[in-house]
């Protein structure tokens, strides 16, 4: 059954604690939805490589311990690399949060429903991978909490956040080289953030 | 006869160029190469499910500052195609590949051929830079200055290992 929160809500409640955390986002809906609502030159969005978002961010965590990264991937990509749960499980990085819009379809496509529509739970494989602090929230109230923790505590999160189905408005901007070399910038700039609690 | 300190000259030319991250998938042959990393306080390996998954996770690391190498078998970079081409080729992220070349010369196994003989192929057609050094002289010879074209150009670069080179995999 999917959620009750829209991903445009979703992201604006994330927009509104980030400072100086990287946010790194999922081709299509997420990419489009934080590009226009919450564009910041420590966003890393992503224009390709399905399924990789949650890589990329754990390469961002292991390289820079200083710094909070939080994804925010899809569920059909996601699912296109379930063994990066197991790689998070294992690395366990505690600057890092996976946050899935989970809608139960393809949206970019068209809508075709993904296996989490069915019996398949994100947080429950991502429990099975080893990652102890994987949530499932179904309303505003709950993911707000969830971001909490995520911005308090250690992770790593991984947290499916079921969403309102719906494609993002507006057009991406698919300056594809240029948003990269303006994320590592911004990125290279930060100087070493307080230890993380 | 392949001088089995071909691992050794290899693990040498990764880090004396700045690569400090390495992501693998277990391969016989390149596992080699990764023995000296593993104790090395200054490197880390993580081993991933996936060859795909460590670019991804190169990718990151490099767009935080990190240089990072992929060491896999070359039925890995089958599974590595469409993210090298729309992640590390489209955004300019560069990564160097280190592959055991399987499914050429003394292959015992039929299911390795195809995507063996298909490697150098693949590499072409994403305008990948890569060598097959055949000999440590010949590694030697050309490692640094692969390496140093690949950040240059900001693209993936990668070494195609011969049974020549490592001695290959005894059936």
């Amino acid at each position: 059954m999917s959620g009750s929160v829209s991903r445009a809500t979703a992201t604006r409640r994330l927009s509104e604690r980030l400072t100086n955390e990287v946010v790194v986002s999922n081709l299509g809906q997420a990419t489009l939805d934080l590009q226009r609502l919450a564009d910041r030159p420590l966003n890393c969005y992503t224009f390709g490589a399905m399924g990789q978002c949650s890589s990329i961010g754990l390469g961002i965590a292991l390289a820079r311990p200083d710094v909070r990264v939080i994804c925010l991937d899809g569920d059909g990509s996601l699912l296109m690399n379930l063994g990066s749960l197991c790689t998070i499980a294992t690395t366990a990085p505690r600057n890092y949060a996976l946050v899935i819009w989970d809608n139960e379809v393809h949206q970019t496509t068209g809508g075709q429903p993904t296996a989490t529509a069915v019996r398949s739970s994100l947080a429950g494989m991502a429990r099975g991978a080893g990652v102890e602090k994987a949530l499932e929230v179904r309303t505003e109230g709950d993911l707000c909490h969830a971001y909490d923790r995520i911005f308090a505590e250690d992770g790593p999160f991984v947290v499916s956040v079921k969403t309102e189905k719906g494609r993002a408005e507006g057009t991406l901007d698919r300056d594809v080289v240029g948003y990269t070399r303006r994320f590592m910038r911004a990125l290279a700039a930060l100087p070493p953030q307080l230890a993380l609690r | 006869m392949a001088d089995a300190s071909w691992s050794k000259h290899m693990a040498d030319v990764l880090r004396r160029n700045g690569i400090r991250l390495f992501a693998t998938l277990p391969d016989s042959i390149v596992s080699q190469v990764l023995e000296p990393l593993w104790g090395d306080s200054e490197c880390r390996v993580v081993t991933v499910c996936r060859e795909e998954e460590g670019l991804g996770l190169l990718s990151g690391a490099f767009m935080a500052g990190q240089r990072g190498a992929l060491l896999m078998q070359n039925s890995g970079l089958g599974n590595c195609v469409n993210t090298l081409g729309s992640l590390n080729v489209a955004s300019q992220i560069p990564v160097v590949l280190v592959m055991s070349h399987r499914g050429d010369l003394g292959e015992f196994n039929p299911a390795q051929v195809p995507v063996g003989q298909a490697a150098e192929r693949i590499l072409d057609a994403l305008d990948i830079r890569h060598i097959v050094p055949r000999s440590i002289p010949d590694l030697e010879a050309q490692a640094d200055g692969l390496i140093k074209l690949g950040y240059t150009r900001s693209l993936p670069v990668a070494f195609i290992l011969p049974a020549e080179l490592t001695g290959g995999k005894l059936g």
